[in-house]
Formats: C-alpha cells, sequence, structure tokens
C-alpha cells in the first residue's frame, strides 16, 4: 500500500471532512459568522480596554441596549418582510419629544404619556405602512421622506417647547423607577425588551402572521399567489417598526429626560448596522430575532468602546460605517455562494478497499459466472410500468409496486394484464412486505415507514422518525432515503435506511462517499417506538427475516457484502457478515422456496470503480470541477440475481446476457414457481419461472403461515 | 572578574537613580506645596466634550493636559462626536467608573440634566463647561451668553445707524442651547431700545457651517440691503462668510460673531475682512480658569454635589481690525507649551 494510500485511510478515519458540509447546510450557520464576530468584538475591546466587563456598570449598558433593541426589532421586522424602515430614528425622536411633553409638561399620567408617545410612532409606522405597502413606493426612498419629514416636525417642537418639556417632572414613581430603578440589578427597559423579544421570536416562528411576514419577505408573488395579503403584511410590519421605535424612545426619554435636536439622529444606520451585523438579510425573508439581539450586543460594545477609546471626532462612525460596510458586503457574498460552497463540499468521499473482485467470466467455474437464464422472461405491464423497485405478490396472486408518483399499483392477478392504483402514499415507496393481517407495508423514500390497511385501504404513517444520534450535525433523527424492510412474527418490523445524507433522486451520489451513511431501524408496533439499531453501514438495501426468523439478512450495496443481523438468541444484537465479496452491487433480499435466499445485485462492479474508492482525493476533485453527469459512478446497466444459503453459499446465478430486459435488478421475489424480477430505472416487471421450484410457495405462507 | 565589575556597575547605577529621584521628590515646601500635589496626583479628572474635533474643547484640554502632566493627574476624555445618545453613554460610564471629577459640555440646556444630578449623587465633582444645562453642579464655567450677545447687538447697532437700512438678521446656532436661549434675551434687549435695528430674519444654522453658508445666501438675495448678521458661533459663521464674500459683499454686509478667540478662527479672518466684529469669550483664558477651579476641586471636594455650587463667567472682548494687536488670539500650540 502507498504512503498516499495510507494517509488517505487515516485521513478518512480519523477526520470527519462530510460534518464541514452537514454544518454549511445547517440554518443556524447563518447565526455562525455574527456569533464568530461577536467573540471577535469581545476579545479584541477586551484586550484594548482595561475592565471591559466589570467596569461601566453591565445595568447602565443593559439600559441602553434595551432602547437599541426596541429599534432594531422593529428594523429587523421591516427587513423581514423584504423591506427597510429609515425613519426609525426620527420616530424615536418624536417619541421622546412626545413623551415629555406629555409627562413633563402637561402633567398626565403616566400610561397616558407612554400611550400618546407609541401612538406617535405608530402614526408614523401607519403613514409608511401607507405609502410602501398599499401605494407600493419604494421602501428606501419613502421612509428616507419619512425620517426627514419627521425630524422636521420634531425639530419644529424642540425649538418651541425643548425648555419647558426638559423640566424633570418627580411626581410619579412609576416613571422614577422605569428611569433609574432596577429589578434584581436589570432595569427595566432591559426586561421589557427581552420579554418584547420573547414574544417577537414566538410571532415570528410560530404564529400565522409571524409567517406571513416571512413569506411576503421570501417571496412577495409566490406569498400574493399563496393567498396572502401582501400589501397588509408590509404596512403592518411598518406599524410595527413604528411602534417599536417609539417604544425605544419612550425608554431614551426616562433615561436622559432630554429634547434636544439631535435626538436619534442617525439611528437609522445603528439599527441597519445591527440587523444586518446579526445577519438579518437586506433582501427579506431571512432573518430572526436572535439575530437581531447578537447585532444589537455588537453595535452596542463597538459603539460604546469607540466612545472610551476616546477616539478623536469622526472616527467612531467612521469605524460603524466600516463595520456596515463589511457586514452587507458579507451578508451579499454569503447568500450568494453559501448554496455553491456547499455543493462543492457536500459530498465528501472516504477511502475503501475492497477485495479483489470475484470473477463473473462466461463458461468459468466461477460460481457468478455469465449466463444467459433471465434471457426467456415473461414480461408484466410492457411500458406501463415506472420503475417497480420490489415487486411482491399477495396470496390472491395481485402484484403491488410503488412507483416515482407516490402510488402504490396493483397488477389483477393471475395474468397481471389489468392495474389500478391501488392506493397513494407520496414519497417514492420502495421495499414492501405484507404483514400477518396481509396491510401493506412499506418504505418510502423521503417518507418513512408506512401501511396500507387491507380493509379500507387507508394508508397509515407508522413512523417517520428515529432516535438522534448525539454526535451528528444532521437531523438524522428523520428519515431520508427508507429502504426496505421485512417483518419479525412479533410484529417488529426491521428496515433499511440506506443513507442519511442524500435524498432518494441523489442515491447515487452516496456511492461517491463510500461512506458508511445508513443504518438498519427497528419499528415496534408494540409500543410505537423507532430506534437505530445498526448504525454507520455502506448504503445497507435489502432486508430479509431469516427462515428461522431468529435474524434478518441485509445487504450493503456499495460495502457489496450481506450481513446478518441477529434479533434474537444468544447472539441478539451482533452483526456478522455473511458474504464478504460479491462481484456487484446488493439490493434486495427475499426468501426462496427450498430454504434459501435471493439476492438482486442492482450492477456489477468495475476496476475502474473499485480504484476509484480507493482514491478519495480523486473523488472529491472530480466532485468539485467536473460536471454532476460527467462524474464516475457505480455501473449500473448490468445486475444480476443470486441465490445464497443461509451460511452465505452463493448456490445460483442468473443473468441476462443481452440486457434487454433486465440490465438493472433491484428485486427478485418468489411467488408460487416463479421469480418476479424489477428493476428501480426499468419500465417492466419480469416473471421468471425457477426450474423445480415449490409451485405453492408464497411469502404470506412462509412468513404467516396457511390461511387460517 | 567581568561578572563582577558587572555587578558593581549595576549596583552603582542603581544607588544613583535612588538619589536621584529622592531629589526629584524634594521640593521646597512653602507650607501648601506638599499638600496640593498630594491632593491631585494620581486623581482622575474625565472630560466630554461635544466634540474633540473644534477649537473650544481643544483649548480647555491643552490647559487642563498641561496642569495634568505637570501635578500627575489623570485626564480621561471621551469623544462622543456631537451625538447626545453617545455622550449620555459615555457619561454614564464615566460615573460608574467614579472619577474624582467630572467635566460636562452639554450640547444644549436638557441634554444632560440628568446625569449631572446622577453624577452629584454618586459622589462625583462635576463641572460644566460654557453650556450650562439646566441642573447647577459644582461649578460653571463659561461665557455669559446675556452680555456676549448683547455686545454683539450693539455692534450692529454701531454699524447700522443713520445711512444705512438698518436691516439685520440673526444667525442662531443649536436653539435649544443656552447660547440661543439665554443669548436672545441680550439681543432683544437691545432691540428694545433701538427700534431704528429691524430683525428681517432669524434663522437657525444648528451650529453647521454648511447650512450657516445656505442660510446666508438666500438672505443676501432676498434682502439686497441688508446691514448686518449677528451670527452666534464663528464655527458656522465662517460659512456665513463665505457666502458674503461670494455674494461680492464682503466688507458691505457686516459680519458680527463669536467664538473661542483662536488665531486663525478668529483674528485671521478679521485681519482678511471675514468677520467685521469677533466678540471672543477667550478660550485661552477659560482654560487657564478650568485649570485652576480643576485643582481647587481636587484640594476641596465640596461634601455633597451642588452644596455650594459657584460659576466664573468668562470675560469677553471685542476684536475688530481697529484694535486687533497679536496678543487678540491664542493658538493651541500655544496652550499645549505653557498652559491657559
Amino acid at each position: 500500500m502507498s504512503t498516499s494510500e495510507v494517509y488517505d485511510r487515516w485521513r478518512s478515519r480519523l477526520f470527519p471532512d462530510h460534518v464541514i458540509g452537514e454544518i454549511l447546510s445547517k440554518n443556524w450557520i447563518d447565526n455562525a459568522i455574527p456569533f464568530l464576530f461577536l467573540i471577535v468584538t469581545i476579545t479584541t475591546f477586551g484586550t484594548i480596554l482595561p475592565n471591559f466587563l466589570a467596569v461601566g456598570g453591565l445595568s447602565d449598558q443593559a439600559r441602553e441596549l434595551g432602547e437599541i433593541v426596541f429599534v432594531v426589532l422593529g428594523m429587523t421586522i421591516v427587513m423581514l418582510a423584504g423591506g427597510i424602515d429609515l425613519s426609525v430614528g426620527s420616530t424615536f425622536a418624536l417619541s421622546n419629544f412626545v413623551m415629555l411633553a406629555a409627562f413633563n409638561w402637561q402633567h398626565l399620567p403616566v400610561g397616558v404619556a407612554i400611550g400618546l408617545a407609541l401612538l406617535s410612532g405608530a402614526i408614523v409606522g401607519l403613514v409608511n405602512g401607507i405609502l410602501v405597502g398599499y401605494l407600493r413606493l419604494r421602501a428606501f426612498l419613502t421612509t428616507l421622506v419619512t425620517l426627514i419629514i419627521v425630524r422636521a416636525i420634531d425639530d419644529t417642537l424642540v425649538l418651541k417647547y425643548s425648555v419647558a418639556v426638559g423640566a424633570l417632572n418627580d411626581s410619579s414613581n412609576i416613571w422614577n423607577f422605569i428611569s433609574d430603578g432596577d429589578f434584581y440589578g436589570a432595569p427595566p427597559v432591559f426586561i421589557v425588551a427581552m420579554l418584547v423579544a420573547i414574544v417577537g421570536h414566538i410571532f415570528l416562528t410560530r404564529l400565522r402572521p409571524g409567517w406571513h411576514i416571512l413569506a411576503v419577505g421570501g417571496s412577495r408573488r409566490s406569498a400574493h399567489n399563496a393567498g396572502l395579503s401582501v400589501r397588509r403584511t408590509v404596512a403592518m410590519t411598518y406599524v410595527m417598526s413604528g411602534i417599536a421605535a417609539a417604544a425605544g424612545g419612550v425608554f431614551y426619554a426616562s433615561r436622559l429626560a432630554s429634547a434636544g435636536a439631535s435626538t436619534g439622529v442617525g439611528l437609522e444606520v445603528t439599527a441597519l448596522t445591527a440587523a444586518v451585523l446579526g445577519g438579518n438579510s437586506l433582501g427579506g425573508g431571512r432573518g430572526s430575532v436572535a439575530k437581531a439581539l447578537l447585532g444589537a450586543v455588537i453595535v452596542l460594545i463597538i459603539n460604546n468602546s469607540l466612545v472610551r477609546m476616546g477616539l478623536k471626532s469622526g472616527a467612531g462612525s467612521l469605524v460603524l460605517g466600516i463595520v456596515l460596510l463589511v457586514a452587507v458586503g458579507i451578508d451579499v457574498r454569503w447568500l450568494k455562494n453559501r448554496l455553491n460552497v456547499l455543493s462543492a463540499v457536500y459530498v465528501s468521499p472516504s477511502y475503501f478497499k475492497m477485495l479483489p473482485c470475484p470473477s463473473t467470466a462466461e463458461g468459468s467455474d466461477s460460481v457468478y459466472a455469465l449466463n444467459d437464464k433471465l434471457r426467456d422472461v415473461e414480461l408484466i405491464g410492457l411500458g406501463e410500468i415506472d420503475g417497480a423497485e420490489d415487486p411482491l405478490l399477495d396470496e390472491d396472486d395481485h402484484l403491488y409496486f410503488g412507483n416515482r408518483q407516490g402510488d402504490i399499483i396493483r397488477y389483477f392477478g393471475p395474468d397481471h394484464k389489468k392495474s389500478e392504483i391501488y392506493a397513494h402514499i407520496g414519497g417514492t415507496p420502495l421495499g414492501m412486505a405484507f404483514d400477518r393481517q396481509g396491510n401493506l407495508t412499506t418504505c418510502v423514500a423521503g417518507m418513512g415507514l408506512y401501511q396500507v390497511r387491507k380493509d379500507t385501504r387507508e394508508v397509515i404513517k407508522l413512523t417517520d422518525e428515529t432516535n438522534r444520534s448525539w454526535f451528528s450535525i444532521i437531523d438524522d433523527s428523520r428519515m431520508r432515503l427508507a429502504d426496505d424492510l421485512d417483518i419479525a412474527p412479533d410484529g417488529r418490523i426491521f428496515f433499511s435506511e440506506a443513507t442519511v445524507r442524500f435524498d432518494q433522486h441523489e442515491w447515487m451520489v452516496d456511492a461517491l462517499e463510500a461512506r458508511g451513511n445508513g443504518r438498519i431501524i427497528c419499528y415496534d408496533p408494540r409500543d410505537k417506538s423507532t430506534k437505530t439499531v445498526v448504525p454507520n453501514i455502506r448504503f445497507p438495501n435489502g432486508v430479509c427475516l431469516a427462515h428461522d426468523a431468529k435474524s434478518i439478512y441485509y445487504g450493503t450495496t456499495w460495502g457489496c457484502t450481506v450481513e446478518r443481523f441477529w434479533i434474537e438468541g444468544p447472539k441478539a444484537g451482533s452483526v456478522e457478515t455473511i458474504i464478504a465479496n460479491l462481484p456487484g452491487y446488493a439490493d434486495n433480499i427475499n426468501r426462496s422456496s427450498d430454504g434459501h435466499y435471493w439476492l438482486a445485485i442492482v450492477g456489477m462492479r468495475t476496476p475502474a470503480f473499485d480504484l476509484a474508492l480507493r482514491k478519495p482525493g480523486f473523488r472529491r476533485r472530480m466532485v468539485r470541477r467536473v460536471a454532476q453527469d460527467e462524474w464516475l459512478f457505480p455501473q449500473m446497466n448490468v445486475g444480476n440475481v443470486i441465490k445464497f444459503t443461509d451460511k452465505g453459499d452463493v448456490i445460483d446465478c442468473l443473468w441476462d446476457k443481452r440486457g434487454v430486459n433486465h440490465p438493472m435488478l433491484t428485486s427478485c421475489n418468489e411467488h408460487k414457481g416463479y421469480l418476479y424480477l424489477g428493476g428501480v430505472y426499468n419500465n417492466r416487471v419480469g416473471k421468471y419461472k425457477i426450474p423445480g421450484a415449490d409451485p405453492t410457495f408464497t411469502n404470506q405462507r412462509s412468513y404467516w403461515g396457511a390461511k387460517a | 572578574m567581568y561578572l563582577k565589575k558587572s555587578l558593581i556597575a549595576l549596583a552603582a547605577t542603581a544607588s544613583l537613580c535612588a538619589v536621584a529621584s529622592v531629589a526629584l521628590a524634594d521640593h521646597f515646601d512653602d507650607g501648601q506645596w506638599n499638600a496640593t500635589e498630594k491632593a491631585l496626583k494620581g486623581k482622575t479628572v474625565a472630560f466630554v466634550p461635544i466634540s474633540m474635533g473644534f477649537d473650544l474643547p481643544q483649548a480647555w484640554a491643552a490647559a487642563l493636559q498641561h496642569d495634568a502632566d505637570k501635578w500627575g493627574f489623570k485626564l480621561v476624555i471621551r469623544d462622543p462626536n456631537w451625538d447626545v445618545a453617545a455622550g449620555a453613554q459615555a457619561l454614564t460610564q464615566l460615573i460608574a467608573e467614579k472619577p474624582d471629577l467630572l467635566i460636562f459640555h452639554p450640547l444644549d440646556m436638557t441634554a444632560y440634566a440628568k446625569l449631572v444630578k446622577k453624577a452629584g449623587d454618586a459622589g462625583i465633582t462635576t463641572v460644566q463647561m460654557n453650556l450650562k444645562s439646566l441642573n447647577t453642579g459644582d461649578a460653571y464655567v463659561g461665557a455669559d451668553w446675556h452680555d456676549l450677545l448683547t455686545q454683539q447687538t450693539q455692534a450692529a447697532v454701531r454699524f447700522c445707524g443713520a445711512g444705512t437700512s438698518g436691516k439685520i438678521a440673526l444667525l442662531q446656532g443649536n436653539p435649544t442651547t443656552p447660547t440661543v436661549i439665554i443669548g436672545m434675551g441680550g439681543v432683544n434687549e437691545v432691540l428694545g431700545k433701538n427700534p431704528g435695528l429691524k430683525v428681517v430674519a432669524t434663522q437657525s444654522a444648528d451650529w453647521d457651517a454648511t447650512k450657516a453658508h445656505d442660510i446666508t445666501g438666500t438672505l443676501l438675495k432676498q434682502n439686497e440691503d441688508l446691514c448686518a448678521i449677528v451670527g452666534f458661533w464663528d464655527g458656522q459663521d465662517i460659512g456665513a462668510a463665505a457666502a458674503i464674500k461670494e455674494a461680492g459683499k464682503t466688507g458691505k454686509v457686516k459680519l458680527i460673531t463669536n467664538g473661542a478667540g483662536r488665531q486663525a478662527a478668529a483674528c485671521d479672518n478679521v485681519a482678511n475682512g471675514s468677520f467685521d466684529s469677533y466678540h471672543s469669550y477667550n478660550a485661552k483664558g477659560q482654560g487657564r480658569d478650568l485649570a485652576a477651579i480643576v485643582r481647587m476641586l481636587l484640594q476641596h471636594k465640596p461634601e455633597k454635589g451642588g452644596a455650594h455650587p459657584f460659576a466664573v463667567y468668562s470675560d469677553s472682548k471685542e476684536i475688530t481690525k481697529a484694535n486687533m494687536t497679536s496678543e487678540s488670539c491664542w493658538t493651541i500650540e500655544d496652550i499645549k507649551a505653557n498652559g491657559g
């Protein structure tokens, strides 16, 4: 073995390449950059400024943070709906003035004063909302204009009344508490802001109007087509933003009691920077309350630290401006490139060395030697069938299989000329089996384990989630590609999930990784529990209960092996390899009438791909640099069927030498002396007369005994 | 051998240093010097200006820094750059840091009123510079805006007597500052006594030279026979001067302004005719007052914030081409080198 091969082997073993792609595919990765930025910010200023966190009173910072959080939340909600609200600074100032005028000057009760201040914000927001939402004006220009107009109104008021308004009014204990009090060290503004944030989070993630906002921001047209009132939703976000900014203004009023002309000047830039820095997309649809909070904290730290550092005039704004620019840049580039990077790094090949491929040469004494036994099969549903992955027959000779439209098709026995849609499930139904009552149980790719009731044809979901593994990045509790199943006498259903990393339509890409991405799962109908019993298998495929019902056999497609998993007896829970080195990729396994097992081999191995499996670097480069239709995939054009004993001795092999009827075989099912052959990409089901087979054998009887 | 020599040399150097430091500290105590030094050394004085971007705070800071270097106290400056919220934040933070003395330079009368009180309650001595907030701290150092604007308006009376249109314009700054609120009292007082003067416009340029330029440009078109403009601050009125010059009316429209009295801002502009009458409240002198008051307050800390407040109103003087001398103005380099 060469040095580079040793390196590849150890690297595959030790370094979890696949994790990078999985992390990038997570939604929370959007928070990673802002969070990293927060850490960088804290470290940087923590190093530069002595007593960075200790001094300055976290309580005082929390006061200011509370005010900013309100404004940033408002801005975020508008941005989520695809807009922008530049008027927040002026709204903030106006609310500050209204609050002070109502309370300090007119001596109205605090509650009324706060109500009036919030109302002022709501009115500004409503104006924005009507202009942008209903009249469809450009958000940027419109709110820029309201920014100026509201600022002018505020300036005029301040010019006339600022001194009167600045007179302190000590009459209300509530107001004094809001201004200077604290609740176990936390200032009221902070507590209220956090409560609003929590409510905001629930609103955006759990409530209908919040979903509408995200939908409108994600795609206006789709939202409109889906019947949402886009205009009202957009208008509503501005009203919320106005009220939020006004709430910030109320607390600002409580803190400083100052109606100066510069109140809230430039606040829109601060809020925008915070919102974008937190990872909320300027384009709308992507963002969250948590991101807004993160951004607000970062901006506050930067702002305050720059003031504390005593930078010369203007430098602070300069730094904030640069930060905004960087944040916007990252936002745009990230959004644009994340999926590209993801597709480039998601497929992560690992090192896998196979044993030398057994010979299949025609005329050789190999048990796998090429023959033409499948030449004269009877054809069922030629041209009508689309991908019968696992044909199955019931006691009345009706033939069942799934298709890519999510239907279960039934061909009526015994001649199999006419067909019907037996049931519609969705997804792609793959492996099937009948339970004791004759209910059709099936693995549905993209959905999970389903059952069609025999009497009512009602479709029932048995399970679609299993236990989540602790250290898996992707959520492996969801089932992505349930493949084949079998049912134990006690009702337990053992089924394979081929891979947790790829969907059905790209199942072959999993071959390029050659990693143990799949698993065997057990569903127990007695307590309706689901759990993974064998993890990390290279594309586990066909599952078949042994004749003695003490173990199950499963094939590993990319591993080219057949394994036995003991479900009962002294070895229960252990796995042993029955066939270690197949000449092709193992697919479905089913019982044969003579006490052995049929195994469909979906495609034969090739030296080129066997070699490629030892070259993860080669496959990685191929995936990154070459278009997908040029990739080297495992050979899937020639397959065959073998029969093996419960010890794993191969005793028969059936080929379709011309490759006309059954080039690729995913399943073979014995029924009353015939073998029914199916292929997931084939347009027919083949019926092969097995010489000397028991003409009374049916799966139903083999599993559940003669009809009662 | 070599090592031994080195060690001896090292010991000798160390003892020399020790002697030297003793010698340095050995200042003759006249009965007060040592106490003064003890009271000042190691203290922290914090200053939050409106911005460090213009001459007034620069002059004060230079004078304070000169003192701080001499007496060994620490001067902390936090620059909010015209942003009230940032200034309030800086002050809040400083109050938590508890410096010995905190110098406010409020942007307007209400901005930091609450914080002055808060600092006093926290036991920090407070000084307010030039623009006093509604709350009184321990000391105020700054212009007497009523008198200053009175003088400026009187200059307008002088310029716009018989034979002129008697039309004047007021170019105010931020309307919520003491400059405008208090100063307008002085303006109105003089106007009341001189009915010949007609105020044709009262505009606010918000301390912004660009705004002042635009306003003045319009004013001059609207009032061809305008006699004088009473501006409220040189930093903004320089924009007005530019507008007058652009209109070709330098010298015809008199520009009366006030400010810190810095050479480049005041005397140079008087010399080149940009300003016809400059009323300086002499920031260098204010710096000296401030430095002295800081030293006094550090030696005698008021027991309770604002218990015995006092004020030092700055004198002001008019600078015109006629009375200008080389001593009329100051430079920042001079203050940095020699103090206030």
